[in-house]
């Protein structure tokens, strides 16, 4: 062994235009690979730690009719199922020792009606009771324009994104409520059309209820947000406050339990039976106004929710937050076992907890689709490397066929001429892919000490976040080593081929 | 005592849609000890024999004998351990292995043996090496030495198992009379030294006075010795 790495140590040396060019080939292929690993894996955690504390939590509970986990950006715009019984749910969720924080919202899509004539605008709606929203998720939303919203107080806070997508398809800029228009947050078309600029400040939604059962609500918008990171997933969400988002999607709110009727009724106004409902002469069922906008209906019936119980009314989801150390996994299955027990898991109106990956759907998985991306980025790299490797070392097999030819002369087995290959090789890989992922390592290392941040959007996706945080774990390294390892091996294969196909004669042959 | 046995050996090569009797017929005994030269003009068949003889070509038919053994039914790994052990080989154009120097090169086939320790390796290469006269080479890689010294290298080499048979295909041919002579020389006087069989192959009767014995070949056939 010692005398095949002493053979292939000084083979190296002696073609050192050839072991440099290789050895550049596998420097940068495992630099590549193990920087990216990092920034992937940065991100994959950035995502994590984003989504988990911006905006999911670790799980989520969502209804057991759903029939997809992916509630986030459901396809073609279908509705979230509804939650009715968080009353029942609540005191479950206190029990259970390792849930660190609840928070009850509505989520689903809605019409931002275009009262000029025009195309209305669509948008994401987050109800929510702004006050828990603050306990939940700290710190995670900034207010560009305005303010945000106060305890119990009722409005909407639209994202400056969600107001750039809103004017580019209603023609209408929107403000906060009593506030002026600040053109320099204006978008590149809305400073083009200033003169003729339309402002408003109290949208008018009508939220997406596979039932019918929307309204019409004008709701004043009383902030203009950003998120403080990923803005451009979470941009498309409006946040509403609970009682005007239900009252779009035609809920049953917590006014509506102030109103004295039956157990049968309510039981009727809970299900989505049309036919059981309408079927019975014992309903009616008021006119809400869809299609008429009641204009004063925020201003005076619902400027505040304070003294309202607003657990009492609909939800879409329940976000929770595990206690440090709870694995998400461990989390859903104690809680879905917890729901069992309490036989809250059945259909109706039965919940279920999904991890915030499932319950995130594509985006959960970005990380992994990225991470995935790059590997074969990198393995197309690695194949162009073993291509240009092996024809070089195949030539330099056949540049040494007589002392290939003379060493099986003097009694050198295929085994010994094998073993000088793949020793070359080895060493080139270790060397220089050793080399590349120390490189690799401590530049992931060092850059976070750069502090580098952003607010682009698109930027703040490859980081997970505003933050550019690469991190390298073992399995990360371990894959690259391993990439390394089916380099060498697929590259030395030939050329042994080649090598050991050279026999005693042909020493003699080339003389 | 004979250490080969050559009875009725045959060597064709296909070339194209047609086949070159190399060697038409072969019977050749060959004693302990010998130094022996195969004479004969290009394309004789005389590096086929000598091919043969160093289990580094198979015959078509025929049996050859090397130290007993019957080389035609050995197979790949039993004729490399055969030339390991029991033969040494020496090249027309050196053939020594560049990223090795003079002593590496002449314990190269120890290593590969497996038997050795390492002191009693290097101890045998530098003994060889000063009887071939190049103790202030030893450290010198082949690219350093002239051609006269590089087949010097060989022969060491080829001696350095204990052989019972040493090869060699026209050594001086790429020598200057000179120095080939001073090669042969050599060779006989390790003959002598280490009672190791030569065989060795040439087309300039210049050299006949040095070989005890002469075989003459032509166009396949033995016609003398």
């Amino acid at each position: 062994m010692e005398l095949i790495f002493k053979i292939a140590w000084r083979n190296i040396l002696r073609h050192r235009g050839k072991s440099i060019i290789i050895g550049i080939i596998l420097f940068l292929g495992s630099l590549i690979m193990t920087v990216g690993n990092g920034v992937i894996s940065g991100m994959d955690s950035g995502l994590e730690k984003n989504i988990v504390n911006g905006f999911m939590g670790d799980i989520v509970i969502i209804s057991s009719k759903e029939r997809s986990d992916n509630i986030l950006f459901k396809i073609m715009g279908k509705s979230v199922e509804t939650i009715t019984n968080y009353k029942d749910i609540k005191p479950l969720l206190e029990q259970q020792d390792y849930i660190e924080a609840k928070l009850p919202v509505g989520k689903n899509g809605a019409m931002v009606i275009n009262e000029e004539e025009g195309e209305p605008g669509y948008a994401y709606l987050l109800g929510v009771d702004f006050k828990e929203y603050k306990e939940f998720f700290k710190d995670n939303i900034t207010p560009v324009e305005g303010t945000l919203l106060g305890d119990a107080e009722q409005g909407l806070l639209m994202s400056a994104k969600a107001r750039d997508e809103l004017y580019e398809s209603m023609n209408v800029w929107f403000i906060p409520h009593g506030g002026k228009l600040e053109e320099a947050n204006l978008s590149e078309d809305a400073k083009e059309n200033l003169n003729s600029l339309i402002v408003k400040e109290n949208p008018v939604f009508m939220g997406f209820s596979d039932n019918n059962s929307s309204s019409d609500i004008r709701v004043p918008v009383k902030g203009i947000i950003k998120y403080r990171a990923l803005n451009t997933i979470w941009g498309h969400f409006a946040i509403m406050d609970i009682e005007s988002y239900r009252r779009a999607l035609g809920y049953f709110s917590s006014a509506d339990t102030k109103i004295d009727i039956s157990d049968e009724k309510k039981m009727l106004l809970e299900s989505d039976d049309l036919d059981s409902m309408f079927g019975s002469e014992s309903i009616i069922v008021p006119d809400k106004g869809s299609k008429d906008i009641d204009v004063d209906f925020t201003r005076k019936k619902l400027s505040t929710t304070e003294g309202v119980d607003l657990e009492s009314g609909t939800y879409n989801l329940i976000f929770i937050k595990l206690k440090s150390g709870i694995s998400m996994e461990h989390g859903v299955s104690r809680l879905n076992e917890a729901f069992s027990n309490a036989a809250l898991s059945g259909t109706d109106p039965g919940v279920r907890a999904v991890t915030w990956k499932k319950g995130a759907g594509p985006i959960g998985n970005m990380a992994t689709i990225i991470k995935g991306a790059l590997f074969f980025f990198v393995m197309m790299l690695f194949v162009v490397a073993i291509i240009i490797i092996v024809n070089t070392l195949t030539m330099a097999t056949l540049e040494r066929v007589t002392e290939i030819g003379m060493m099986r002369a003097v009694g050198a087995r295929k085994s010994f001429i094998s073993g000088m290959f793949v020793g070359e090789t080895a060493m080139l890989s270790g060397l220089f892919g050793g080399f590349g992922i120390i490189v690799g390592v401590v530049v992931v290392k060092l850059i976070p000490y750069f502090n580098i941040t952003t607010d682009n959007d698109m930027v703040q996706l490859l980081y997970g976040g505003d933050k550019f945080f690469p991190i390298l774990s073992f399995v990360d390294i371990f894959v690259v080593i391993m990439q390394l390892f089916a380099v060498t091996v697929i590259t030395v294969l030939y050329p042994v081929k080649v090598a050991t196909g050279i026999v005693p004669l042909d020493a003699i042959s080339r003389d | 005592m004979n250490i080969i046995e050559i009875k009725g050996l045959k060597k064709d090569y296909p070339l194209g849609k047609t086949t070159v009797n190399a060697v038409r017929g072969v019977d050749l005994n060959i004693e302990e000890g010998e130094f022996i030269s195969i004479i004969g003009p290009s394309g004789s068949g005389k590096t086929t024999l000598l091919n043969v003889i160093g289990c580094i070509d198979t015959a078509t038919e025929g049996s050859v004998k090397v130290g007993g053994a019957e080389i035609t039914i050995m197979n790949d790994r039993a004729l490399t351990d055969l030339r390991l052990h029991k033969i040494g080989f020496i090249f027309q154009t050196f053939n020594l292995i560049p990223v090795l120097d003079v002593i590496e090169n002449v314990e190269f086939p120890l290593l590969l043996m497996k038997k050795h320790t390492k002191s009693e390796i290097r101890k045998r290469a530098l003994k060889l090496i000063e009887e071939v006269g190049l103790k202030e080479h030893a450290t010198h890689r082949p690219a350093e030495l002239s051609g006269g010294q590089r087949q010097r290298v060989a022969i060491a080499r080829a001696l350095v198992t204990n052989p019972d048979i040493v090869l060699a295909d026209e050594p001086t041919a790429n020598l200057d009379s000179v120095t080939g002579a001073q090669i042969l020389e050599l060779m006989r006087e390790m003959n002598k030294i280490e009672n190791t069989t030569f065989i060795f192959s040439t087309h300039d009767e210049h050299v006949l006075k040095y070989a005890n014995r002469v075989v003459k070949i032509k166009d396949g056939f033995i016609m003398e010795g």
